[in-house]
């Protein structure tokens, strides 16, 4: 269980808790104010300057010596904060964590909130120049988005069914996609996407800058010596450079350190010879998120 | 510990500095970034931002018209300069 389960889970997954889902949250934070003032001018958010700092050139600011260490510590506080999102103009509690395709599907079944849209992913868009519809929004979102024209793909069916929901994220999923649950901002759960890596704006500051702006999933993916042969599929899929092929060995090799358990590994594996546990089984990763 | 922010790599030395000649690129001048994005397709590590400008004045602020690329995560450029020569208004300039 991680951080935010123990402090929002009720018990449970925080992400599984349908209380983060409902209108009454969104309505009580007035979120449908924020987020149109958030998502107007979103690709923004990285090149506005707060308190005299932007993320331009974000490693260069990270290694300088009192000031990295600040910069971090802001950031950080910045994305995890836990009271009333006041400007818009910062990524305020936007934290997420890795999902796996099931939790992914408990999600979509039984917690988020109607209307279920799918709109273009704008991490892909800023940095790529690309309009792909990928990511999956609820509730207060769906309204939000219906204005933004970019954010609407052209061919693709905009409302979707919870059923046709959950094929959709199926789809990215098996194409190598890592599913991840983002609050958008605390307490509001609105966002499920498809991301890859370098892309994603939310997974850069943790994989290349150590800023903790997503956690790890519940889960870190393991595999059957027996039933690997070494034919190095699955590492072509990891996006974190987790999984690495021992030719000598005939078998590939996991770095649970490095693993995210995202587990979009294994649906590329013919054996089925990856499988995801639980973190707790695994001996000094249980806090590691 | 695993030192997170270089990967494992050896930095390169010095910084790199990546200019965008805004006469020449974005804002209703030359190309529309939206349109062109070379250089955002070309980066390996995606070190290039599409946004709209900032403080423009829009006719239509939720559909905004007048856009720009910023080098962002500068520090993770390799140096390949396959965003120079990509670009057809030749509006990007890598230096260290």
């Amino acid at each position: 269980m991680c951080d935010l389960c123990m402090k929002h889970g009720a018990g449970g997954k925080w992400y599984l808790n349908a209380e983060h889902y409902s209108q009454a949250i969104a309505e009580k934070y007035n979120l449908r104010d924020f987020l149109m003032e958030q998502y107007k001018n979103f690709e923004q958010i990285s090149v506005r300057k707060v308190h005299g700092f932007n993320a331009v050139g974000m490693g260069y600011k990270l290694k300088m010596p009192i000031i990295g260490r600040i910069v971090k510590y802001a950031a950080e506080k910045m994305l995890h904060s836990t009271r009333p999102p006041k400007n818009p103009f910062r990524a305020e509690g936007h934290i997420g964590q890795i999902v796996p395709l099931e939790d992914a599907v408990a999600i979509l079944r039984t917690c988020a909130a109607e209307p279920i849209i799918e709109k273009n992913c704008m991490c892909r868009y800023m940095s790529r120049g690309v309009k792909e519809a990928c990511c999956i929004n609820f509730g207060v979102m769906s309204e939000i988005v219906d204005k933004l024209p970019r954010f609407i793909p052209e061919k693709d069916k905009f409302f979707l069914t919870r059923q046709q929901a959950i094929d959709r994220f199926t789809e990215h999923n098996r194409k190598g996609y890592i599913g991840s649950i983002w609050f958008g901002p605390f307490p509001y759960i609105n966002n499920l996407c498809s991301c890859a890596s370098p892309e994603c704006a939310g997974i850069r500051p943790r994989v290349d800058y150590g800023i903790t702006s997503i956690y790890k999933a519940e889960y870190i993916v393991d595999f059957d010596p027996d039933k690997c042969t070494g034919c190095g599929v699955c590492v072509a899929r990891c996006q974190f450079k987790a999984i690495g092929c021992d030719h000598a060995l005939k078998r590939i090799t996991v770095d649970y350190e490095a693993c995210f358990g995202c587990g979009v590994c294994r649906h590329a594996c013919k054996q089925k010879a990856l499988f995801l546990k639980p973190r707790d089984e695994f001996p000094g990763y249980e806090e590691r998120y | 510990m695993r030192n997170v922010t270089d990967g494992g790599r050896i930095p390169v030395k010095g910084k790199t500095k990546i200019t965008i000649d805004y006469a020449r690129c974005g804002d209703g001048v030359g190309v529309d970034p939206r349109a062109c994005a070379a250089c955002l397709r070309a980066c390996d590590p995606a070190v290039f931002l599409l946004h709209e400008t900032i403080g423009a004045i829009e006719d239509n602020p939720y559909d905004p018209q007048k856009w720009r690329v910023t080098p962002l995560w500068i520090d993770l450029c390799t140096r390949c300069m396959k965003c120079v020569d990509v670009c057809p208004e030749k509006a990007v300039s890598v230096a260290w």
